[in-house]
């Protein structure tokens, strides 16, 4: 039994990470490797020069700037809002605070996918088209993070805060001295999420971007023209190039990555 | 702190708005930007246009053209709406390249600059373009935009297959289409087919011309076709012109040699599992590269709907139109169009790709008639533009993408689920006039 | 504090929730001005266009296949590999890693794999399937890919809520003669039920909003078999300057997708009610 249960699990592993194998090798691919028939699996010969006509030819670098500046840009702010207004949820009692924390996490059930159309004419009222503000302006308000992190920041208990205020330590102390250390597996793990939703924004990056300097990653690696022709081969060593670094990464740490998806979810 | 971390996020917010803008090429070069959908062999060859014309012409006049690839010729009309629409100039691109699915929707904007109005000083340059190419893009009596990329639609065949099957000459009319297609077939053991006769799912470019040209010339919309006015309602229904070419097409599906490809058609072409597949002439030097020496390729004319369908085909394509984005390069963008409608770079773009040249002078020079000689397939598409009835215009329509498939749809519908050609073509049309009526619903009052 | 946020709920989210509604009862001209109040009239216009039955027909169809073959596929791989080992965690690294792919980058990998010519699927397993020609391939290669590119975080989800299930219970399950099947079934299921909702709730929002496998993969084809309720309003609203019609299919999505989570959430409810 336990060597079924090995073997079906290898198995279906190999399946899922059969394309990431493929797009490794097909990146070395020459044209008429492509058009072989029956269709090849491994290249008939080393060849990088569909790396050098990635770069040459198109504008990945330019494409890839885009994507890491707005997707870190944007979690840097989309992380600064949710944690202040997590906070402030947490620890301040005002007048209205459950109606506007109900107000802001209702945006749950609008998904910003489908008022796509008034968002890109409000976009392009402020002018905003091809910036990277446009760009990320959507992805600002996560109310999935506000509302997990509400719920860890509870449950530090309230006592400890008001004993750290007692002792004469000012609220932004507290925040960023105390609670963002202890909760910081947390907050990197929304970090991670947020940074891989902005990086793999597809359909309202198209809308805003026009000029082909502004446009990210996800953009430009379908429209790099290459495909018409059956000549997959720099599309393919573009694809391999950028997941790669991520890949070691996710590799490297895949214990800390596993691991801290549990400890999010020990806080539900 | 809390202070701090405010200033922190404003800091950051401004920060890519820092970054925001391209930066603009310093004077003293003019950059003309021109938007295309060129790619693969197509795309090299509209690059080395653009390389050609910087080192040269650009190099003294101190211009320089910046080419930007935004998808198929229906992605960059997606992406310059939003631009016209919103009134401001600045973002518009210097030169855009369109077919005809765009001439709608851009023929009456204010920031469109006719050729016309280019061409200014020079008039006499516009003799030297091909005449039915300035025609199928004139509207009320101005030149909408500059023919560059001008094409007819083929048919393409596979010159072994016809052979094997003792075929020998290419189909002429869509009855010769059937009698082929069935001939050509090969089925294995079990009764599938394995080598399709044709393969086709007729749309917009093929029924422009099966439509258009029964009868010598019969139009698919009111308005003439879109050009001259706004088309209201479609009359290929009640003129019976698509019920005739419906019966005909289903009765070479009924022979179980129609295979309903949509996609990768080059593909399936190239690779030998079709025989016949109808492509523009854009796609000659791709095709032909792609077949490589697996089989000799042929190229034939339209085949006729029946023997009195004789208008022959319309200019299909594109062309570049020029928009006025405050920038005053105007003199610099007809610099560029007059360098690439020139006789020699038409002759050079018709050989990389398989667009038949505007200039007319490219077709007197002898290094044509020599290419002409060594590759007869890059002669079909012009000459049957020539034995053409000069008023088969392409349709000037909205929603041209939605129509497409429409066409698409209904004929599969028809096909699949054994309707009547009068009931396809009924439902065809209803669908058609109701995106036509949405049209006119959007215009503003 | 929170007025950042405030500020971004009301602008970006409810704000153009309510632009979008009214822009669904009024006719938009193609400048996007609105033009005069119609009352349902596009409504009444988009529940008679034919393309709007396909786009409807084919959200729901994929929301129906997909769900339930992503939750089996990773609540599978996240079971068969909750176990010690080396290969264990061979496995559990390339069950996620998929995550580190981008989703454009994974899309057109899959496009190029599955090309019915020269693509390397169809020589593995040996068939000539059309997976862009036939509509019924079609809708299996947006299932397929829509796993792939869910697969990775869903997976790691999955995976914690297993590891979460004390060890001391399953002994004692295995020690009164229960086998890994009932174990699953009585034992962990019930207690990573939390988890499989949020995660079913969160595929069937995804499936009903699908666009971005259809504009790359598909684009809708063959003959509109893929085309999906957000890929249409895409259509409508920015190919055809339809904003009014585009608005009208963006509130029906909004309904759609409101109503399957109220149900889900009533039957989770009901279930937990059960217990």
């Amino acid at each position: 039994m336990k060597t079924l249960r090995a073997t079906l699990s290898t198995l279906l592993s190999l399946l899922i990470v059969f394309p990431i194998v493929y797009s490794i090798s097909a990146s070395f691919f020459q044209y008429t490797d492509f058009t072989a028939l029956p269709a090849r699996l491994f290249p008939s010969r080393l060849n990088i020069g569909n790396y050098v006509r990635a770069f040459s030819e198109s504008f990945l670098a330019r494409f890839l700037l885009n994507s890491l500046l707005t997707a870190i840009a944007g979690t840097l702010l989309r992380m600064a809002i949710s944690i202040l207004a997590a906070y402030t949820f947490s620890f301040f009692t005002f007048k209205g605070r459950n109606a506007l924390f109900i107000l802001i996490v209702a945006t749950m059930l609008l998904p910003s996918d489908a008022l796509i159309i008034a968002n890109f004419m409000t976009i392009r009222a402020l002018r905003l088209t091809d910036t990277y503000l446009g760009i990320i302006a959507t992805s600002l308000l996560a109310p999935t993070h506000i509302f997990m992190l509400r719920q860890y920041f509870r449950m530090m208990s309230v006592e400890y805060r008001e004993a750290a205020i007692i002792e004469g330590c000012s609220d932004s102390r507290f925040l960023s001295m105390l609670l963002m250390p202890m909760s910081k597996a947390v907050i990197l793990t929304l970090a991670i999420h947020s940074f891989s939703t902005i990086f793999n924004d597809y359909l309202w990056p198209l809308l805003v971007t026009n000029k082909t300097s502004m446009r990210t990653v996800q953009v430009g690696l379908t429209m790099m023209g290459f495909s018409e022709q059956l000549d997959y081969g720099p599309q393919f060593a573009a694809i391999t190039f950028l997941m790669t670094p991520i890949l070691i990464v996710f590799i490297a740490l895949h214990k800390p990555i596993i691991e801290s998806v549990s400890i999010r979810f020990t806080g539900r | 702190m809390k202070r701090f971390i405010t200033i922190v996020v404003i800091a950051l917010l401004a920060l890519p708005m820092l970054f925001a803008q391209a930066q603009e090429e310093s004077a003293p070069y003019t950059t003309i930007t021109w938007w295309h959908p060129n790619s693969g062999l197509v795309g090299t060859a509209s690059e080395e246009l653009i390389k050609t014309f910087n080192r040269t012409v650009g190099e003294d006049l101190k211009i320089r053209v910046e080419g930007v690839y935004q998808g198929k010729a229906n992605d960059v009309l997606t992406k310059l709406k939003p631009i016209l629409q919103s009134k401001d100039q600045r973002d518009l691109p210097d030169l855009a390249q369109l077919d005809g699915s765009a001439v709608l929707d851009i023929r009456d904007s204010a920031q469109l600059i006719t050729i016309n109005e280019l061409a200014g000083n020079e008039p006499e340059y516009l003799s030297k373009i091909v005449e039915a190419t300035l025609n199928s893009i004139t509207y009320q009596g101005k030149i909408l935009a500059m023919p560059f990329n001008a094409s007819t639609i083929l048919l393409y065949y596979n010159k072994d297959a016809f052979a094997k099957a003792g075929i020998a000459k290419p189909p002429r009319t869509l009855d010769d289409v059937k009698t082929a297609a069935a001939k050509l077939r090969q089925t294995d053991d079990k009764g599938r087919t394995v080598f399709w006769g044709i393969a086709n799912v007729p749309t917009t470019y093929e029924l422009m011309v099966w439509l258009g040209h029964q009868n010598g010339l019969t139009y698919l919309t009111d308005f003439e076709n879109g050009h001259i006015g706004a088309p209201t309602r479609v009359l290929f229904d009640e003129n019976g012109t698509m019920v005739n070419f419906l019966t005909k097409w289903q009765a070479i599906y009924d022979t179980g040699s129609l295979a309903n490809l949509t996609s990768d058609l080059n593909g399936a072409f190239a690779s030998g599992q079709v025989a016949m597949i109808l492509a523009s002439t854009s796609n000659l030097s791709t095709i032909v590269s792609m077949v490589g020496d697996r089989f000799e390729v042929g190229v034939a004319n339209m085949p006729m709907v029946d023997e009195n369908a004789t208008g022959g085909v319309n200019v299909g394509g594109g062309a570049i139109w020029a928009f006025d984005n405050g920038k005053n390069n105007q003199w610099a963008i007809w610099e560029f169009l007059k360098f690439a409608t020139s006789a020699e770079e038409q002759l050079k773009w018709h050989i990389a790709t398989g667009y038949f040249p505007v200039n007319v002078d490219t077709y007197e020079l002898p290094e044509f008639k020599s290419h002409l000689q060594e590759h007869p397939l890059f002669g079909v598409a012009s000459r049957q533009l020539m034995d053409s009835n000069p008023k088969l215009q392409g349709i000037w329509v909205p929603s041209a993408y939605q129509i497409y498939y429409a066409f698409q749809s209904g004929i599969l519908k028809m096909l699949e689920e054994k309707q009547t050609p009068q009931a396809a073509s009924k439902a065809i049309a209803k669908e058609i006039n109701g995106y036509l009526q949405e049209y006119h619903l959007m215009k503003a009052r | 504090m929170i007025f950042p946020a405030l500020l971004l709920a009301v602008l970006f989210s409810y704000v153009p929730f309510i632009l979008t509604f009214l822009n669904s009862v009024h006719a938009v001209s193609l400048g996007g001005k609105r033009l005069g109040f119609v009352g349902l009239a596009n409504y009444r216009r988009l529940f008679g266009n034919p393309s709007f039955h396909a786009s409807l027909s084919n959200t729901l169809r994929f929301t129906l296949f997909f769900v339930p073959t992503n939750i089996i596929i990773t609540l599978l791989a996240a079971v068969l590999s909750n176990r010690k080992g080396w290969l264990a965690n061979l496995n559990q690294i390339f069950f996620f890693l998929p995550m580190a792919v981008g989703m454009s980058s994974m899309l057109m990998i899959l496009k190029m794999m599955f090309n019915p010519t020269i693509g390397i699927i169809n020589r593995l397993i040996g068939v000539n399937i059309q997976w862009f020609n036939d509509p019924n391939a079609a809708m299996a290669l947006l299932v397929i890919a829509g796993v792939f590119l869910d697969i990775g975080f869903d997976f790691l989800l999955f995976s914690a809520a297993l590891r979460n299930v004390p060890n001391d219970l399953k002994e004692v399950a295995l020690i009164n003669g229960a086998n890994g099947f009932q174990i699953f079934r009585h034992l962990e299921l019930p207690l990573i039920a939390p988890t499989l909702i949020f995660i079913v709730v969160t595929n069937i929002k995804n499936a009903m909003l699908i666009s971005a496998p259809v504009l790359i993969l598909t684009e809708g084809g063959p003959f509109r078999s893929t085309q999906t309720l957000v890929y249409q309003m895409y259509l409508e609203g920015f190919k055809s300057g339809n904003y009014a019609l585009g608005s009208a299919i963006a509130i029906v999505v909004f309904l759609l997708t409101f109503a399957a989570l109220l149900i889900l959430l009533h039957l989770e409810r009901r279930r937990i009610y059960y217990r």
